[in-house]
């Protein structure tokens, strides 16, 4: 460590006790003085923003914004704020540092947040990951092209279907594989319900780490109903490898509209009940209100994406400006809003829900007939029938599934917009039927990276709700 | 809230868009093969692109990087010759318009070293120790080079071709035992066939 970053001074906002008080004569005096700010400062409630890091009261509960903007203004975009930790002295006798995780429960997996306190007062926090590693890219690169979805499914286990779109849409781009348009419909309906499940678990963990435990039990009630119905479709409830390269992996089974229209009147209903018991809740406001702010530079430049991004006002969705898999043709607003807190975080998704499920129901109303994967022998394997008649088909068929398929030399970077931003997949084949090398653009990752831009300053119990709100998977930042 | 999608970018558009941004910054090379728009600077240039595309394309997405070996320990070999060198490479876009580009430069494996985006973009920063710890690369500047998801003294740096995946040759596939032993050349002429015929 070369140098300590500014914003270590700059983040000191607390000024210190009785330094705006006049000077006292002897220790004794300055001791009651002290107790005297306390003392009026517990009296009035909200009104100086003096010495905060000494005690809990309301007043300490506000966030300082004034200071608050000076700390951000010193990282805004070019400065690293998180890692030095370890090469700094506490400039006080006051800063202790506090590990949440990696087995807190409201880190939403193993992320272990390493966090200097003064008081209750946040200076630094450093995010350490890496406890749920397990090499995907490496083992991506040892698995052919069709086996690549088991993998990647994996990731970000909360929105398997955009692991699996991003991965098949890079590989069907090398290929230069069209798809029928009921494949793409399909794509699109599996991605948009589980994005509606996805935010449903989010609403709910996100509740239950806020203290309203009935959020917890509702987001799962809905969830499940969309969760039925993935496992009606793909078999399974999570890791479906039900998109692959070439197409889907089986056709939506019968009655699938009414399930479809179930699932959209299950869904709405209790989000009206979700706006009317958070929304409008004064403990709940308290807790969201300017809390784990994030501005929209601060965004562009730590690559943060999804709801976050859009939710400090920056109107980015990658569906509208990368579309994919014939997403253009339906209807869809993207919901933006601009304080960039936890609160907003929670209109953006609430709106995403609804937005997800106006394409739903679009995808229902105008599902192209045809196949359900594409027509080219090299990808899609024969049908079951074919096998029962033809030496060739059992043949083709168990050299798809062994060898796999080449794909042509190149690369390619496909991008999918998943619950919590921008998910990529880089994507390089030499020429072989196994890809040269796969990277994952995990949008936690990056979201992740911003976390101590979003807490630096805040007080401690922010923490939960700030976090919360970023929506990490795990297994998407560290793969 | 928004305004009409824009047209995706038809793989002539992608092309189109790096042959703007690589004029912009006096590219190598640029290409839009697969739909996606890349340019190639060299290394020395590689903050100043950055610098000045920033200006454009204010998105940073990921940094990561390629190890183009002959010899692999695990997989396949490349088909066909390839040039031995690291490729890193950066994802950087314009969300208003839709435009993206990735930017990539070669390094060569004796020596890896780049100099640091952390001044231009302050999310390169557990990028660039990702490909560090995962390639080896060193980005000079860097305020914390350290292990990001790796335990603190690893050794080896596992995305390289090199690096052997070392659990599957200390433990074979447990999927192993399941399959009986085929008969061998020996087994049958030394008048063993019993295990061939048993199972008729």
């Amino acid at each position: 460590m070369s140098k300590p970053p500014d914003s270590v001074t700059g983040d000191t906002e607390a000024p210190p006790p009785g330094a705006e008080q006049a000077p006292p004569e002897s220790p004794g005096d300055q001791g009651k003085a002290k107790r005297r700010v306390v003392h009026d400062l517990w009296l009035s409630g909200t009104e100086a923003p003096v010495d905060t890091g000494r005690f809990t009261d309301e007043g300490a509960q506000e966030m300082l914004l004034e200071e608050e903007a000076a700390v951000l203004a010193g990282q805004r975009g070019t400065l690293v704020v998180d890692d030095y930790a370890a090469g700094v002295e506490p400039s006080t006798e006051q800063t202790q540092i506090v590990n949440m995780g990696p087995q807190h429960p409201a880190t939403h997996g193993v992320l272990r947040l390493q966090v200097e306190l003064d008081g209750e007062t946040i200076r630094r926090v450093k995010p350490i990951i890496g406890y749920l590693h397990t090499g995907m890219e490496r083992t991506g690169e040892t698995l052919t092209f069709m086996q690549g979805p088991t993998n990647v499914t994996r990731m970000d286990y909360l929105s398997p279907f955009h692991n699996e779109l991003a991965f098949s849409l890079a590989v069907e781009r090398l290929l230069g594989l069209e798809i029928p348009p009921r494949a793409q419909a399909i794509r699109v309906l599996m991605t948009e319900l589980n994005r509606v499940a996805s935010h449903l678990l989010w609403a709910a963990t996100t509740g239950l780490d806020l203290g309203a435990l009935s959020m917890m039990i509702y987001g799962w009630r809905e969830r499940e109903a969309v969760l039925a119905f993935f496992e009606k479709t793909t078999g399974l409830r999570m890791n479906h490898n039900y998109i692959r390269p070439g197409g889907v992996a089986a056709d939506l089974p019968d009655g699938w509209e009414e399930d479809v229209a179930a699932i959209e009147e299950t869904v709405l209903a209790g989000l009206a009940d979700y706006e009317g018991l958070l929304m409008e809740n004064p403990i709940f406001i308290e807790r969201t209100h300017g809390v784990g702010v994030i501005t929209p530079e601060e965004c562009l430049a730590y690559g943060v994406t999804g709801p976050l991004a859009r939710a400090s006002g920056i109107d980015f969705d990658l569906r509208k400006a990368f579309p994919y898999s014939g997403i253009e043709q339906y209807e869809f607003d993207v919901p933006t809003t601009e304080h960039g807190d936890v609160y907003d975080r929670f209109i953006v998704r609430f709106e995403e829900i609804r937005q997800s499920l106006r394409i739903a129901r679009q995808v229902a109303e105008t599902m192209p007939l045809g196949d359900y994967r594409s027509e080219d022998r090299k990808v899609t394997p024969p049908p079951r029938a074919r096998l029962d008649q033809s030496m060739e088909a059992l043949i083709h068929h168990f050299k798809i599934f062994t060898e796999g398929f080449k794909v042509p030399a190149g690369e390619v970077y496909e991008a999918v917009e998943s619950p919590r931003g921008e998910l990529g997949m880089y994507l390089v084949s030499s020429g072989g039927a196994k890809p040269w090398r796969l990277h994952v653009r995990g949008p936690s990752f990056a979201n992740v990276q911003a976390l101590p831009v979003m807490l630096t300053g805040s007080l401690i119990a922010d923490t939960i709700s700030a976090l919360a709100s970023v929506d990490p998977v795990m297994g998407d930042v560290d793969r | 809230m928004t305004e009409s999608p824009p047209e995706a970018p038809a793989p002539s558009a992608a092309a189109g868009l790096a042959e703007r941004f690589g004029k912009m910054v006096g590219a190598l090379s640029a290409t839009g093969d697969f739909g996606t728009a890349r340019i190639r600077v060299s290394p020395d240039r590689w903050v100043e692109t950055h610098r000045t595309l920033a200006e454009h394309l204010p998105f940073f997405s990921f940094l990561s990087a390629i190890d183009w070996a002959g010899e692999v320990a695990v997989g396949d070999p490349p088909e066909g010759d390839v040039e031995e060198r690291f490729e890193v490479f950066t994802r950087l876009s314009d969300v208003s318009k839709g435009e993206g580009v990735i930017v990539s430069t070669d390094l060569s494996k004796e020596d890896p070293r780049l100099a640091t985006l952390v001044e231009v973009f302050g999310g390169a920063n557990w990028h660039e120790r990702e490909a560090h710890e995962m390639f080896g690369i060193f980005f000079e500047g860097h305020p914390h080079l350290e292990n990001l998801y790796l335990p603190d003294g690893f050794e080896g740096h596992p995305l390289r071709k090199t690096f052997p995946l070392l659990s599957r040759e200390v433990k074979p596939w447990p999927g192993m035992v399941d399959v009986e032993d085929m008969p061998t050349t020996e087994n049958v002429e030394a008048g063993e066939p019993e295990a061939w015929e048993e199972g008729e």
